[in-house]
């Protein structure tokens, strides 16, 4: 969730849901319980987003609290705003081509097989290893006392993901041995 | 637990002779639960045909908690299998004619385990893939997912130290086979059984703590990164 367009409504949403105020700290503990692992803002952001949502006359501070923390409740204006946020398209756009492998690929010279593989297996590496969190976060979930239903949906969104970028890096680790290996005959040069 | 040194696989001979596993060194602690992956062909059935001795290895050894496979007896061999592997294949192969608790009661009933044992270890078996309630049900009044459960239930009824488990979610979709891996990683957490699965299938593959990848015979050679805490290790080596 970090640094996407969907933050601050990520917040705003979850001050909405409770009516009857909520403290930044509370934002945060509910927020990792709805969005768990995708949910990854630290206290000092959270803050720094009430106040700017604060400042926009989407939430507003409730007065004469006993406690010294700030608590919050979403205003008409917020709700409105939420609400058109829901509703409104996404603007999420597609991944770019995978441009930094496909410029190595392109200029690395034939003899450098191994270092390539190597690389593309690291890249592999790092998508099995996301993977793995992500089991041990959907297991973690399936424990959780309460409804996990969004959560589950971005676990298998981003378990999709991975696993496209690994067939894709398992072809190419293929088509380079083909290419270039040992077995390989004819041209060497891309 | 499971020792490779230095194990070589030839089939066949001459012109045709494919050299199916090569020179291929690793051990598999108790209690680990290990993945192999690779592309097919890669020689990644024959590894785990080599641990359970149905083929012996051309050079090298394999060991099995110290002791070497392929120079068992017939009689040491088929101990090991019965008692100590319990392996699960990607095809069932349960025998059609047989209920599911008959099924899962045939390692033992060839074992010549008392028919009071096996009363007593049949039910705990099948409880544990959830499937108590189909034990009376013939493999072909039964889904995929659950005859493949009925199968590990066969595996598990040995009590095995190790599982063998070659693509056991291949022929199910996408939440049987993560009903399959849930009960895997359960075993492996709860029971410390040392598993070593083969899939193809990536989501799968990185359940277990670590992930091996087999290129024709031999372990790709990667980056260590490194097994602190949580982390996934794929080298083939170890630390
Ligand atoms: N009994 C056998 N006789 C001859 N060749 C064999 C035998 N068993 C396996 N091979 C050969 O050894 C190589 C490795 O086979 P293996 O079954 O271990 O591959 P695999 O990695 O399990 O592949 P897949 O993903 O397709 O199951 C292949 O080239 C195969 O043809
Ligand atoms: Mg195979």
């Amino acid at each position: 969730m970090r640094h996407s367009h969907g933050v601050h409504q990520a917040v705003l949403g979850v001050v909405s849901r409770n009516p009857e105020g909520i403290h930044g700290y509370a934002v945060r503990l509910q927020g990792e319980r709805l969005l768990g692992h995708f949910w990854r803002l630290n206290f000092g952001e959270i803050y720094r987003i009430l106040d700017r949502l604060a400042a926009d006359g989407l939430i507003e501070q409730i007065a004469g609290g006993e406690s010294v923390r700030k608590v919050y409740r979403i205003t008409p204006r917020g709700q409105r705003s939420l609400d058109d946020y829901v509703l409104s398209p996404q603007t999420d756009a597609p991944r770019p081509l995978r441009q930094e492998l496909a410029v190595k690929l392109l200029f690395a010279s034939s003899e450098h097989l191994p270092e390539l593989l190597r690389l593309v297996a690291r890249q592999r590496d790092a998508y099995l290893q996301e993977l793995h969190t992500l089991g041990a976060e959907r297991r973690k979930m399936h424990r959780a006392p309460f409804d996990a239903f969004v959560t589950h949906l971005m676990i298998d969104g981003a378990e999709l993901a991975a696993r496209a970028e690994i067939a894709w890096l398992g072809e190419v680790a293929t088509r380079l041995r083909e290419r270039y290996g040992a077995g390989a005959t004819g041209n060497a040069t891309a | 637990m499971i020792e490779y040194r230095q194990v070589t696989k030839v089939f066949g001979s001459g012109d045709t002779a494919v050299k199916a596993v090569d020179d291929l060194s690793f051990t598999i602690e108790r209690g680990d639960f290990w993945s192999l992956m690779g592309p097919s062909g890669a020689g990644k059935s024959t590894v785990l045909h080599l641990i359970a001795g149905l083929t012996s290895p051309t050079s090298g050894a394999v060991l099995v908690e110290g002791r070497d496979v392929a120079r068992m007896s017939g009689k040491e061999a088929a101990e090991l299998r019965r008692r100590r592997v319990g392996y699960v294949l990607q095809a069932f192969n349960l025998l059609p004619f047989l209920t599911a608790e008959e099924n899962v009661g045939m390692p033992l009933v060839l074992d010549g385990v008392p028919q009071r044992e096996i009363d007593r270890r049949v039910p705990a078996a099948l409880e544990l893939v959830k499937m108590t309630h189909r034990a009376k049900h013939h493999p072909t009044t039964l889904s995929g997912g659950e005859q493949q459960r009925v199968a590990i239930a066969r595996a598990l009824v040995i009590d095995p130290a190790i599982v063998l488990a070659d693509e056991p979610t291949g022929n199910l979709d996408r939440a049987n086979g993560r009903a399959v891996m849930d009960l895997l990683v359960d075993l492996n957490e709860r029971l410390s059984v040392t598993i070593l699965l083969v899939t193809h299938d990536p989501v799968f593959a990185a359940m277990a703590k670590r992930v091996l990848h087999l290129v024709d015979g031999s372990l790709e050679q990667t980056t260590a990164s490194d097994g602190d805490g949580d982390a996934l290790t794929t080298s083939g080596r170890r630390r």
